[in-house]
């Protein structure tokens, strides 16, 4: 009974205790808002990919709570009463990446800041909230034979899906481009354990995290 | 010897910097975090295996939660699914990062053993929190029309009192647990050395029956502090259960409330979604049932886990068994740990709520 040492016993206690107390709430967070996508892919005229424009609209619950105090009952919120808002949200837009993801050619793209006039925020008829934003690249680059779009929270409050009826357009793309979805691949052990961290730190499980559980777009162009 | 004084001034102190450290981004028109709703929780998840399910679970919930809200307009019985998803929703959801879980495990692990007191705890904890929620937009929404930047504004507040709370009351427990545990400390030397000036059982299990020297002088000794139930003869050589009186570490309902108020003065995300949303429906009072199972539900799943902190201690003492000393220690080093995370805990909500998330 007393074959280990007692420092080694306490250690594994201590251990247990750990297991015990907080591996059962390690089991998981969600996301608290959900957001379906559309986007459109800009294209110049010499072919470059040189925008994204998001279409987001949000689910009932995050609409009503956007729209709470804004409106007279009976009348939608226009773009206008929503500006404030929009605003709120688009400034906060560079420091989490823009939650876009556009990867050409094994570079992430790098969009300019968002101004005035990009962006736009309104209740649709049907009380939905939309956002709508225009994202410009830094520096417009030749889309290669492919190229990844992204859409997603890394830190997975915000679920963002695609649109099963019209995800993705490109404007003005070089013919013979086409985009396809591509669903997240399942999760390896090694998330769960970054997941199980993100208890500890009562924080989300860690940059890049919600990106492996997003729809990519793959747009090829021959 | 040391004193460690935890200066009562420091409280006010302590909400200031967390304010200046965590306002600018909070409050900044331009840095705050896109489409937030109030209350500072952090996202966290996974499409696949037991974490995929559970989110799942819980995306569905809310689903169902917002359908019988819904359906509650032409029937009334869809009440009950309203209060029993909401339930369903809270046991799940306070299973994710915030909701003062770890705070009120911790606390109870670092103060406490009896069981029941860590339940009813983690009760009034996830009460308020509903309640909290409740208060906010009872009072913002309804009577002030307030808007969601407005809402998320005071909700901020709230999570930033809720951090400076959480943080003073991890000092104040690591303060106290570490005085306690260098007396620990100090009684285990005494002990061991008393022990190892007697030749004869320097390498031996303890298990002096008679002795004279330095052993016997110390089991004779005053009782001050130094010889107590290790020294009674009786209790020699026996692997003995913890002495109760060892293990308690002095519970205080005033620290335990204080613990309650600040792991429970942060408003839930989802909670706040709920309410608006009953709110634009017409169905306010749908809402509050509806938060009033959740806080349920938050309160089963944290007072398992206050539980398990209190029952897991148990085991350790149980396990660290040996001479009273040794559990001693390993009482007021398992309380050290857990005053540490209490900061920590703290720590991590006040970086949440600087991200202004």
């Amino acid at each position: 009974m007393n074959s280990a040492s007692p420092a080694r016993r306490l250690a594994v206690a201590l251990l247990l205790i750990a297991t015990f107390a907080f591996l059962p709430a390690a089991a998981a967070a969600h996301p608290h808002v959900w957001v379906t996508v559309r986007s459109t892919i800009g294209f110049a005229p010499d072919g470059k990919v040189v925008s994204v424009t998001h279409d987001w609209v949000f689910d009932e619950m995050y609409s009503s709570f956007a729209t709470q105090g804004l409106a007279k009952p009976g009348e939608l919120v226009t773009r206008d009463i929503f500006a404030p808002l929009a605003r709120q949200n688009a400034g906060g837009l560079a420091e989490i990446g823009y939650f876009t993801t556009l990867k050409i050619g094994g570079k992430t793209a790098e969009f300019g800041p968002v101004k005035d006039g990009d962006y736009w925020m309104e209740e649709r008829p049907d009380h939905l909230v939309a956002f709508h934003v225009d994202l410009r690249l830094k520096t417009p680059t030749a889309p290669g034979q492919y190229f990844s779009l992204l859409v997603a929270d890394p830190e997975y409050f915000i679920d963002f899906e695609y649109d099963d009826n019209d995800p993705i357009a490109l404007a003005a793309a070089p013919s013979g481009c086409s985009a396809s979805i591509a669903k997240p691949k399942p999760l390896e052990g090694q998330d769960q354990q970054k997941l199980s961290e993100s208890f500890f730190t009562n924080m989300a499980p860690g940059t890049n995290f919600g990106f492996k559980m997003a729809s990519r777009v793959i747009v090829a162009c021959p | 010897m040391i004193r460690f004084v935890f200066p009562r001034r420091a409280a006010p102190a302590l909400f200031a910097a967390c304010a200046a450290l965590a306002a600018p981004p909070a409050f900044a028109q331009i840095a705050q975090r896109p489409f937030m709703v109030g209350g500072g929780e952090g996202g966290g998840g996974a499409s696949g295996g037991l974490t995929g399910w559970l989110i799942e679970m819980q995306s569905q919930l809310t689903r169902l939660i917002a359908a019988n809200l819904h359906a509650l307009h032409g029937n009334p019985a869809a009440i009950w699914g309203l209060v029993g998803f909401g339930f369903a929703y809270g046991v799940f959801h306070a299973a994710g990062p915030g909701h003062g879980k770890a705070v009120i495990a911790s606390y109870m692990m670092a103060s406490d053993r009896a069981l029941k007191r860590g339940i009813v705890l983690a009760f009034l904890a996830a009460t308020l929190q509903g309640a909290v929620a409740v208060a906010l937009v009872g009072v913002a929404a309804l009577i002030f029309n307030a808007t969601a930047m407005e809402m998320n504004a005071a909700a901020n507040w709230l999570a930033l009192a809720s951090c400076s709370g959480v943080i003073a009351i991890g000092l104040w427990l690591t303060v106290t647990k570490g005085r306690a545990l260098l007396s620990a400390l100090r009684v285990r030397f005494a002990h061991r050395a008393a022990l190892a000036a007697v030749p004869a059982y320097a390498d031996a299990p303890w298990r002096p029956a008679t002795g004279s020297g330095a052993a016997a002088a110390f089991r004779a000794g005053p009782p001050d502090g130094l010889g107590t139930a290790a020294d009674d003869p009786a209790a020699c050589g026996h692997l003995h259960a913890p002495d109760p009186a060892t293990l308690e570490a002095g519970f205080s309902w005033r620290g335990a409330a204080a613990t309650v108020l600040a792991a429970g003065s942060r408003p839930c995300s989802g909670a706040i979604l709920v309410l608006v949303f009953a709110l634009a429906q017409g169905l306010f009072a749908a809402g509050v049932a509806a938060v009033v199972a959740m806080s349920f539900g938050v309160a089963l799943t944290t007072g398992a886990l206050a539980f398990a902190a209190v029952f897991a201690k148990r085991l350790a003492m149980r396990m660290a068994a040996g001479d009273d000393s040794r559990i001693a220690l390993a009482a007021r080093g398992v309380e050290f740990i857990a005053a540490l995370l209490v900061v920590a805990f703290g720590l991590a909500l006040l970086l949440v709520a600087g991200r202004g998330a």
